[in-house]
Parts: C-alpha cells; sequence; structure tokens
C-alpha cells in the first residue's frame, strides 16, 4: 500500500460562489495529476508560483474536494474517509499566521492536541517533547506574537507533529525564512524521513531544496507533471548538454520570446538593468547565441559553464525558469 | 473535551485584550441608558398608559430592558457564528482547524459557545445595572419562572444564529450585514416599542422571528401571568425553534460540502 496515491486528479475553482441557477465560470488549477508516494519517502511536488502545488496539497488533506479523480491516503478515500484520513496526516501551511499569536507557545500545542484527540495521558509528554525537538521548550510560556519567523515556523512544525501524523505535508516550508531558520527546517524535515520513518509530501520553488531533500520530485507546471523522477534522473535530462550562465545588461526580456534559443531568465536585477540567462546550449552554438544577444542590445558581461540543474530541467521542459 | 477546548482557546484570547471587556459594557449601558432616556422624554415619564393598554406593561424602563437584554440574547450566537469565524480567517487559522478531525460543526459550536459566555455574563451585568439605576420591580420569583423561557428561547436564537453559521462559511465577510440584520430585528421584534404601532405586513415579519414571541413571554411574566396564559406564546416559540433549527442545519451541510469546492478562503 501507497501513503498517498492520486489517480487524475483535477481541480477547477469557480470565479463566483457556485449557487443553484446561477452560472459561473471555472477556471483550472489542477489538470490531472497522477502519482503515487511510497511509505517512508520525502516526495517533492516542485514547480513556480500558480503551479497548482498548493492547490494539489488541499485535495490531499481534504480541504479541497476535487473536480475529478481520485486519491487515497494511506489507503483512505479523500472523498470518503475524511476523518480517517485527518487522524493521520498534518499540514504544516504556508505562511506565519498558522497559529495564534495571543496564545503562548505551549497553549497552541495543548489546544491542537484536544482538538486532534491526543489522548489525556501522553498529551503532556508529547508537548513537552515536541517543544523540545524544536528548540522552543525555553520559550514555551511566550506568547507566540513575539516570535520570530524561524520560531513560529517551528512552532508551526511541531503543532503538526501533535497527532504524530503518518503522513506530514509542507507547503512551501522554507518560504520567506532566513537562511539559518531555513536550514534548521530542511535538517529537521529529513530526519523526521530517516529517524521517524514519516512519509513527507513537500511543496517548493526553491530547486536546491528539492534537490536536497527530496527522494523523488515531481515537477508541476500549469496544473500538471510534466516530469517525475529522483533528483539525479531529473537531472539527467540534461547531462549530455552543457548548462551556460549569460549575464548581460540593458537587454530587454521581451526580446526572448523571438529567441531561437531555449533560454531563460534566471534574476533580473532592474535597478541596475542586468538580466541573467541561463539554458542549455550546445559548444558550436555558444557564438551563435552571443551573437544574436549583441544584435539585440545586450551588453554581454559575462559567460559561464554550469552544472546543471534542475532549474535546467525545468527551462527544457517548459522554457521558462522557476524564479522566486 | 475538543469542544471544551475550542470554548478555553475563545475565553483565553478574549481576556488578552482586556480593553475589549470594558468596551463592550460601556457600549451595552449607554446604548440602553440613550433608548431608555429617549423613551421617557417621548412617552412623557416612566410610565406610559398608552403603552399598557397595548401591551399590559406600562412601566417603560422595564419594558425596554427586558427587550433589550433578549434582543442582545438573540443576537449573541449570530454575532459569535458570524464573527468567531471572521476572527479565525483574519488570523488564517480556520483550516488549520479544519484540518483536524473536529467536526466543523463543532467546532463552530465552541467558537459560538465562548463567545456567548461571554456575552452573558457582560449582558448580565448591563441587566444588573438596569435594574439598580431604573429601580426595575424584579423578584427572585420573577427571576425564577423567566429561566425556562429564556432557556428555551436561547436554544431558539441557537438555532436561528446557525443560519448565519452556514452563510459565513459560504460567503465570509458577512459581518456588516449580520449587524444590519440585528438592527432591523430591534424593531421588527419591539425590542423598545409595540409592534402594533406598524403596518401589518412588517408585523407578519416580525412575527416570524423567535425574539418576537420570548420578549413577549417574559414581559408578560414580568406582570404577573401564568405559564398557561403563556401558553400560545411558548407553543410559536417551540415551532420557530424546529422549524430554524432544521433551515440552519440543511443550510449548514449545503455549506459544508460547497465550501469544499470552493476552499475556506484560508492560506
Amino acid at each position: 500500500m501507497y501513503a498517498i496515491e492520486a489517480e487524475n486528479l483535477k481541480k477547477s475553482y469557480p470565479k463566483k460562489i457556485p449557487l443553484p441557477f446561477r452560472k459561473v465560470e471555472w477556471v483550472n488549477a489542477v489538470n490531472g495529476i497522477s502519482f503515487k508516494v511510497k511509505k517512508g519517502e520525502l516526495f517533492g511536488l516542485l514547480g513556480p508560483n500558480g503551479a497548482g502545488k498548493t492547490t494539489t496539497i488541499k485535495i490531499l488533506t481534504t480541504l479541497l474536494e476535487p473536480s475529478g479523480g481520485d486519491a487515497k491516503i494511506l489507503g483512505y478515500d479523500i472523498r470518503r474517509d475524511v476523518r480517517e484520513i485527518r487522524r493521520r496526516i498534518n499540514l504544516v501551511a504556508e505562511g506565519e499566521r498558522t497559529l495564534y499569536w495571543r496564545l503562548s507557545a505551549y497553549e497552541n500545542l495543548k489546544y491542537f492536541a484536544r482538538i486532534y484527540y491526543v489522548p489525556k495521558s501522553v498529551e503532556k509528554e508529547r508537548i513537552e517533547e515536541l517543544l523540545k525537538l524544536v528548540g522552543l521548550w525555553e520559550r514555551r510560556n511566550d506568547l507566540v506574537m513575539g516570535f520570530s519567523r524561524g520560531m513560529k515556523q517551528r512552532l508551526a512544525i511541531a503543532k503538526a507533529l501533535i497527532n504524530d501524523p503518518e503522513v506530514l505535508f509542507l507547503d512551501e516550508p522554507t518560504l520567506g525564512l532566513d537562511v539559518q531558520s531555513a536550514i534548521f527546517v530542511r535538517e529537521f524535515v529529513r530526519k523526521l524521513v530517516d529517524e521517524h520513518k514519516k512519509t513527507v509530501l513537500l511543496t517548493t520553488h526553491y530547486m536546491a531544496e528539492a534537490e536536497e531533500l527530496c527522494d523523488r520530485i515531481a515537477i508541476i507546471d500549469h496544473g500538471k507533471i510534466i516530469a517525475l523522477d529522483t533528483p539525479e534522473g531529473l537531472k539527467r535530462l540534461v547531462k549530455d548538454e552543457d548548462a551556460v550562465e549569460i549575464k548581460v545588461k540593458d537587454f530587454n526580456p521581451e526580446k526572448l520570446r523571438d529567441a531561437p534559443f531555449a533560454l531563460a531568465i534566471v534574476k533580473e536585477d532592474p535597478t541596475s538593468n542586468l538580466t541573467t540567462l541561463r539554458g542549455q546550449i550546445d559548444e558550436e552554438d555558444l557564438p551563435k547565441v552571443v551573437e544574436w544577444l549583441v544584435k539585440n542590445n545586450a551588453k554581454i558581461l559575462s559567460v559561464e559553464e554550469k552544472e546543471p540543474t534542475l532549474e535546467d530541467v525545468f527551462i527544457k521542459l517548459t522554457g521558462r525558469a522557476i524564479r522566486d | 473535551m475538543s469542544l471544551l477546548a475550542v470554548i478555553e482557546k475563545e475565553l483565553r484570547m478574549f481576556f488578552r485584550y482586556p480593553l475589549r471587556v470594558i468596551s463592550v459594557t460601556l457600549i451595552g449601558i449607554v446604548f440602553l441608558l440613550q433608548f431608555v432616556f429617549f423613551g421617557e422624554a417621548v412617552l412623557g415619564g416612566r410610565y406610559s398608559q398608552i403603552l399598557a393598554s397595548s401591551t399590559g406593561l406600562g412601566d417603560y424602563p422595564t419594558y425596554a430592558l427586558i427587550g433589550y437584554i433578549l434582543w442582545w440574547l438573540f443576537a449573541s450566537p449570530m454575532e459569535a457564528y458570524v464573527w468567531g469565524v471572521r476572527r479565525e480567517l483574519q488570523r488564517g487559522t480556520l483550516e488549520t482547524n479544519v484540518l483536524a478531525p473536529i467536526r466543523m460543526i463543532k467546532f463552530l459550536i465552541g467558537l459560538s459557545l465562548g463567545w456567548i459566555l461571554i456575552d452573558n455574563v457582560l449582558m448580565g451585568i448591563v441587566f444588573i445595572f438596569g435594574v439598580i439605576v431604573f429601580k426595575i420591580p424584579v423578584s427572585f420569583i420573577i427571576i425564577l419562572k423567566a429561566v425556562p423561557i429564556l432557556i428555551l428561547s436561547f436554544i431558539a436564537f441557537l438555532g436561528f444564529g446557525m443560519i448565519f453559521a452556514g452563510l459565513v462559511m459560504l460567503f465570509k465577510h458577512i459581518g456588516p450585514l449580520t449587524q444590519i440584520f440585528e438592527f432591523g430585528v430591534m424593531f421588527l421584534s419591539g425590542v423598545f416599542f409595540p409592534t402594533t404601532v406598524m403596518p401589518k405586513t412588517v408585523q407578519a415579519i416580525g412575527n416570524a422571528i423567535p425574539l418576537t414571541h420570548a420578549i413577549e413571554a417574559i414581559r408578560g411574566i414580568f406582570i404577573g401571568k401564568s405559564y398557561a396564559e403563556l401558553i400560545p406564546t411558548i407553543e410559536i416559540l417551540l415551532v420557530l425553534t424546529f422549524f430554524y433549527w432544521l433551515i440552519s442545519y440543511a443550510l449548514f451541510k449545503y455549506a459544508e460540502k460547497l465550501t469544499r469546492v470552493i476552499g475556506y478562503g484560508g492560506y
């Protein structure tokens, strides 16, 4: 049995509340996603903002009903067995406002322990264990409103472990965190899988994070999975081609639409008018690319050969880069 | 246990804003004072023969205090459901709660009960204030006789208020609309003046609101009516209680189903 099974999942949102006798337009967010996650696996959904990652997580965590397709969590049907699933999973949602800021760290965990029906006999012990695990035991009686963004995220993770879930969903867990907190979260998540044998599904738009953490990654764009493999397997898609990064000045990115090469913008600095472009370009094609850029008023600042990354995979598959 | 946890959480958070307790109590008192003084000014004094002949209760402060306290009790569940969900949405915690295995209906009732509890304590303070300031003739027997009617009224009000629980799940931002409705009810249910002064059609609408009959029953007790004399009013209140619980439960189930399609408006 798989921990997560998604079969041709679809989700459309109405533009208005679909009341009876009201004609409503629907917008597609997820367009037939299928994947399976093994127990004890750390699976990543990688894609740009608006790709359908959060919607997929919301469907799998029973917060949203799919418009089509089926999904099972630990063998339970997401439409029929909502409460069974909710007992066995938890979610670290995107953003910092998922806790009660006017309650202390301890009060937050106690509250969630109660609404997750954690047995009274283990409640106290589990709260203490979790607060110690995320390094907040000393601050347990402080109101959350006084916590830093990183501390709030650590508490959100502790909250998500309060019911000892078999499957944990993390939606952009390091978004907006400082470097140190992001490292803590990444290491902690990996430990949850390796040592605590949890199944984790995380969404991210950070390439390095997906590459570093995940056992397998599904790249998602416009509500569809466009590639699914291990990080190494995905990188093999671009292994035989060289990744080239070109730094240019005064280049109009609009011109890229007519470019005869697969180049994507990975960084833009409007104040100094600098643009970093990236793509898979053969050695013999490189002079033609440079010539084309110069013809389009770009001042070439540097041209560097790079190790292929997941960014290159995404560029190869979509012609665009995933940007922050 | 989970229901108590929601109530406890709401209470804790309410009392972390100490000024809110003072402001709600003061607003309650100021509102009462201005209506009672306004009424007395219009009627030319505390006692009105016209009021007595049309309602049986001629002492205006007593008349207004009963109406006002019951209106507060009536509005409390609506406010509790609507603002309870609104607060969770603003805090960004609604989906975190929905995701837990606690039933949505239980969570919402917990949210509202916490608020209602606070509201009723504050309402009690305003009532005692009104009784002392306006020397309202109230006895222990009257209070005791009023309790069963109050409990029945409160059950009716909870059912009526739950309609708004369904609406708030669907439309999210209905706070201002709810307030307009609450103030409309103030006129339709005869809180500060008899409904008989209004057109028949308006009176008919007022009769569909449980508050109208609750006020009539409690005022009846204050003027010494027996339960037997109040049976017709209590019967209507019972029918309305059943009717509104049925409607609100159906609406809530529909809203719950639709919300999983459109989303909880969370993070």
